[in-house]
């Protein structure tokens, strides 16, 4: 019973990732897509620890920390290189 | 498949097709950064956690700065359309080749997926072989491991040396190439 809630709300954040998904897509400055990536990127770390409690895996909860540091490190590659353009790294 | 499956299963496709649809290429690096948290999620989902972490750390980390610091020597398109004109034929041509591998699908065996007494394996007497002798032979308690590194050491070895040498010539023509 409370497996299928928890996969219930997954789905739903995917759905919500899938909208997401037209601020990404549309734009229109390169801060909305960036920020767009970003909200995806939480809602992945989301439904990660969502999907580790309902298969009962707990080793998912070490792809979503993977994830969460992930984010910030695209975030603010993105970001560098919009501001600079070129220099990244 | 799960409802979770299904709506990943949306979410992929429409990144994956709105990364060859976009004009700017920074917006395509960042809808293809989606793509790979997408195929994190998916790979998660059917229990290969491992593979999930390595999308994770390649797809979405590697990839993207590796992208952005190649885009650096480009320019951006003049005008304000937000995807490209599609070409087509090619489109044609791309979407027969899709139906046609996803024709294939439905033709996989699924016995190992659904945990069925007969599992599909190309050769059952070297796994069999592996999977009982790993630790006694070699002491490694992972067999996807022992395997890479020591029954197949030297095939490891060999490919370990065919990646430096491209490195190394990389680097060299790197370095004598003047760029004016």
């Amino acid at each position: 019973m409370l497996e299928t809630a928890f996969l219930t709300t997954a789905a739903v954040l995917v759905v919500l990732a899938i909208a997401v998904l037209y601020r990404a897509i549309k734009g229109p400055t390169m801060q909305d897509r960036v920020i767009a990536v970003n909200v995806l990127g939480t809602n992945t770390v989301v439904i990660l620890a969502l999907l580790a409690v309902a298969l009962d895996s707990p080793s998912f909860l070490d792809i979503a920390l993977v994830y969460a540091l992930l984010n910030f490190l695209l975030a603010v590659a993105i970001s560098k290189f919009t501001v600079k353009r070129g220099e990244v790294i | 498949m799960s409802a979770v499956g299904i709506a990943l299963v949306a979410f992929v496709a429409v990144t994956a097709v709105a990364t060859v649809l976009v004009r700017d290429v920074l917006s395509a690096i960042i809808i293809f950064g989606a793509y790979s948290l997408g195929m994190a999620l998916f790979y998660t989902l059917l229990l290969a956690p491992d593979v999930g972490l390595t999308e994770a750390a390649i797809g979405a980390g590697v990839t993207t700065i590796l992208l952005l610091v190649t885009i650096a020597k480009t320019t951006r398109p003049i005008g304000d359309r937000v995807l490209a004109s599609i070409n087509w034929p090619a489109a044609v041509v791309v979407g027969v080749l899709a139906v046609l591998i996803g024709s294939t699908v439905p033709y996989i065996p699924t016995d190992n997926f659904t945990g069925g007494l007969t599992p599909v394996i190309a050769n059952p007497n070297v796994t069999g072989y592996y999977l009982e002798m790993t630790y006694a032979d070699t002491g490694v308690t992972n067999a996807v491991t022992a395997v890479l590194a020591a029954y197949r050491g030297f095939d490891t070895f060999g490919e370990a040396v065919v990646v430096f040498a491209a490195g190394v010539a990389v680097l060299v023509v790197l370095h004598t190439e003047v760029f004016s």
